[in-house]
């Protein structure tokens, strides 16, 4: 579709990950045990046939830039179009970083201008969804609608968190509540549109406010042009907070997952580590996971996803967790309920979290990219360890697997 | 010296008939192994991993699933504008250079492309053997001595002696005899050539051009030219490499050293970050494991999706257990599906087969008994593996004894009432493997998404 380009808003602070958004911007976050966030939105764009993507960044882009790179794990690495990655810069006039969802992309109206498109997608980059952005670009166009918004249906409790539309049975969008109170609405805003690329030129030009939603849709609404709703049926989740992130990891361990990671028509493409294949010890046991190359479990491991790299030693267990790339947990140790971040160690016989109702996220453990939890510790659930925390206390600071057992990677 | 000026030839037109199966569709560096690799990667990564850019890959035999594997080279970063890796096939000329006549005239008639390079050396290398070698020692221990040629050496047991060139050195390393694979009680030495050659380029220029001319040579490295040198007292030496180096020739070396990656420290470590063992990675999801599922001593890849039981085994990507199937002491390559409650012992299935449920294949051999070696290839296939070749089937509920070769593309219909040990399955007639046939994983995982 060489007539669309996507613009993609990575710049999510994701304050609702808590100490797994300080080192990234939420898109880069893992996911999937091999996986980052952004990879869903970039998957789709590319299968789509969408080849110009532009990425908006601001906070904390470097694991995504790393992660991006020139865009070759996705074939975007190309002459014309591909992807490029938009952060704030400075100008002559005015250096400003972005203010707001609209205001990102009116300070790159430029690179829209350029493109010579006829639509614009906007997807969120925190957003877990694998969806042919092409039938919603062929609706739009078929409609002839200045925007159209992508809708699932949500359970009426959840209705606060997301822009709620009103829609008509021709799909024209009546109504649009940004997070309303309780609601008897049930198509929720994905936070995925496309635009007719003149329509988002001029009302960029002329935006009074920095919000997409308050100061470009909704004056749209008002002022009477033609929003259509595209509904799409399939699982879409947004990330954005530590209790979603968790529930959406926990589907891809059901026996028939919403989000088919395993769909050779719609692959996940993500920039591949070259790592061994998995490791299984002698004393292993491990049942309803995901297990990614490059992992080595010598433990137990149940309802839980193990990134590249992680290692759970013999005699630890962990339950409904889910470990990052090269994290440890020690011999003995346990966790349960719990995230961990990269390269954090869990000490030998130290305990993180508790089993206990999976769906109440108060219960859900935190442990910060870089954190020791020191041997014999415990975490309690619904705590959360800082990035780099217990370094220097319990375990010296050069403390990592490496340095504990001698040698890589034992 | 600049690295940047090193460049390599990598032989890989092995015929590798000792493989059976495994290598009759492909060459031998192209045969898989370790979960997901090819045993040409280990050979290339040491390329890129001691700073060599620049190889040229030798292909003769089957080339097409090396050419496929290879690519551009992106995986080992090697697609580049100066450099780079190149696939050189044998090709016509004005002279009756057709095919290759042995190592040293295939590397004889791909001189013209060293010739604008400005390598001072030239490094010849085998894509057959498994290690982690960093060439830069070679090269260092090359200079000090002025050598003409450096052979790299490594210890083999006194009983392998047999199927390697043994060389004898002096303190400096000097080689001051070499015995192409000599006869048992001959070998004077258990220090092994391990076809890793360099060579000053003068040197090599001159000798590949008078063996060229030489009627009565077989224009082999090991039992030309290097006698011829050490007859002229030129210059060659030993340099010693004391870590793991495995020829995996023959099926039950390439099975042992599988095998040998399952230690809880094997010896050629694959996780090492420092030393990455590149290969093509495809874009599948993370290891499935079921609700029901055991998995203990093993190696699984991305994309594979284990139901049942799995003990001492190797899984290569998109390969599927499913519930109440047991697979022990196997090699399963990409794309094999073993249906439910099917138990496979000692076994080695290549890409795509597919064992149909409740079937039993293969056994353990206790000690002091000797099942009957297989039919069609008794030299190669004796130790009670069993062997199935591409997109074999095995019929639901069938029994197949121990040293049984399956041929590819088998069906139901191509087996006899009975399968004991030692028998053979031939492919159904009209049946032909095309390399470009073979089964990716995500054909596969597309085949079973349908089902």
């Amino acid at each position: 579709m060489r007539r669309v380009m996507a613009m993609v808003l990575a710049g999510g602070r994701g304050e609702g990950l808590g100490v797994l958004s300080m080192p990234r911007a939420a898109p880069a976050l893992p996911f999937g045990g091999k996986y980052r966030v952004i990879d869903f939105t970039l998957s789709n764009c590319v299968h789509s046939e969408i080849f110009k993507v532009a990425l908006l960044t601001q906070h904390q882009p470097t694991s995504l830039v790393e992660h991006i790179g020139a865009g070759r794990p996705w074939d975007l690495d190309r002459l014309g179009g591909g992807v490029q990655i938009l952060q704030p810069f400075v100008r002559r006039e005015r250096s400003l970083w972005y203010r707001g969802t609209a205001d990102a992309l009116a300070q790159n109206l430029n690179s829209i201008e350029d493109a010579q498109v006829q639509h614009v997608v906007v997807a969120s980059g925190d957003h877990v969804v694998l969806m042919d952005y092409g039938q919603l670009v062929q609706k739009h166009e078929e409609s002839g609608a200045r925007v159209t918004i992508a809708v699932a249906p949500v359970a009426p409790e959840r209705g606060h968190r997301f822009g709620m539309v009103e829609i008509d049975e021709q799909d024209r969008v009546r109504r649009f509540l940004e997070k309303p109170g309780p609601t008897d609405l049930r198509w929720a805003s994905m936070g995925l549109y496309v635009f007719d690329a003149g329509f988002l030129i001029r009302a960029l030009a002329e935006l009074r406010g920095p919000d997409l939603v308050y100061d470009l849709l909704l004056p749209a609404l008002e002022a009477g042009e033609r929003v259509q709703a595209f509904r799409f049926a399939g699982a879409w989740e947004d990330v954005g907070e530590l209790s979603t992130y968790y529930r959406a990891s926990r589907d891809l361990l059901s026996d028939r997952p919403a989000l088919r990671l395993d769909d050779p028509r719609w692959t996940v493409l993500t920039r591949n580590e070259e790592r061994p294949p998995a490791q299984f010890g002698e004393q292993a046991e491990v049942s309803r996971s995901l297990v990614a190359a490059g992992a080595r479990v010598d433990g137990t491991v149940r309802r839980s996803i193990v990134f590249p790299g992680a290692w759970i030693e013999r005699d630890a267990v962990i339950e409904d967790a889910i470990v990052f790339h090269d994290a440890w947990v020690g011999r003995g140790a346990h966790v349960a309920r719990a995230v961990l971040d990269k390269d954090a160690i869990v000490g030998e016989g130290a305990t993180v979290g508790a089993a206990g109702d999976v769906d109440d996220a108060s219960g859900l453990v935190a442990v910060g990219k870089e954190a020791v939890i020191p041997a014999g510790a415990t975490i309690a659930p619904g705590s959360s360890v800082p990035v780099g925390g217990g370094r220097g206390r319990g375990l010296p600071p050069e403390a990592s697997p490496k340095k504990v057992h001698g040698e890589w990677p034992r | 010296m600049n690295p940047s000026a090193r460049y390599a030839f990598l032989l890989a037109g092995g015929l590798g008939s000792r493989l059976c199966l495994l290598s009759e569709k492909r060459a031998k560096p192209a045969v898989p192994f370790g979960g997901k690799y090819r045993i040409i990667d280990f050979t290339l990564s040491n390329c890129v991993n001691s700073g060599i850019f620049d190889v040229g890959v030798l292909t003769q035999y089957k080339p097409g699933s090396l050419r496929d594997h290879i690519g551009s080279g992106r995986p080992w970063d090697l697609d580049r504008n100066r450099g780079g890796v190149q696939i050189l096939q044998p090709f016509q000329g004005s002279e009756e250079n057709d095919w290759y006549r042995g190592t040293a005239d295939a590397v004889y008639q791909n001189l013209v492309h060293v010739r604008r390079k400005r390598a001072e050396d030239i490094l010849v290398l085998s894509g057959d053997h498994v290690y982690k070698m960093d060439y830069g020692p070679m090269y260092e221990f090359h200079r000090d001595r002025r050598a003409a040629v450096t052979l790299a050496v490594t210890t083999v047991p006194i009983e392998h002696t047999d199927q390697f060139g043994i060389v004898e050195f002096d303190s400096r390393g000097r080689i001051t005899g070499f015995q192409e694979k000599p006869g048992p009680g001959e070998a004077r030495s258990t220090f092994a050539s391990m076809g890793v050659y360099l060579f000053r380029r003068e040197v090599l220029e001159m000798a590949l051009a008078e063996d060229a001319d030489d009627p009565h040579s077989s224009h082999d490295f090991g039992k030309d030219l290097f006698p011829r040198f050490l007859a002229r007292g030129i210059e060659v030496y030993a340099h010693l490499f004391p870590q793991y180096w495995q020829d995996v020739g023959t099926l039950d070396s390439f099975y042992r050293a599988n095998m040998e990656l399952l230690a809880p420290r094997p010896p050629i470590e694959l996780a090492d970050p420092e030393w990455i063992v590149h290969t093509v990675s495809h874009d599948l999801p993370p290891v499935r494991i079921g609700a029901h599922a055991r998995l203990r001593t093993s190696l699984a890849a991305n994309g594979a999706r284990v139901e049942g039981q799995v003990e001492r085994s190797i899984l290569f990507p998109g390969v599927v257990i499913e519930a109440g199937a047991r697979v022990i002491d196997s090699i399963l390559f990409p794309g094999v599906h073993v249906g439910r409650d099917a138990v496979l012992t000692r076994v080695i299935a290549d890409k795509g087969v597919d064992i149909g449920e409740g079937a039993r294949v293969g056994g353990a051999v206790e000690p002091g008994e000797a099942p009957a070696p297989n039919r069609l290839c008794p030299e190669h296939l004796s130790s009670g593996l069993t062997l199935l070749g591409t997109r074999a089937t095995v019929p639901p509920g069938r029994v197949v004894g121990r040293n049984v070769r399956i041929d590819p593309e088998a069906t139901d219909a191509c087996y006899a009432s009975e399968t004991p040990d030692g028998a053979h399955v031939a492919s159904p007639p009209g049946a032909s493997v095309s390399h470009g046939a073979e089964i990716a994983p995500e054909a596969a995982a597309s085949r079973r998404a349908e089902s």
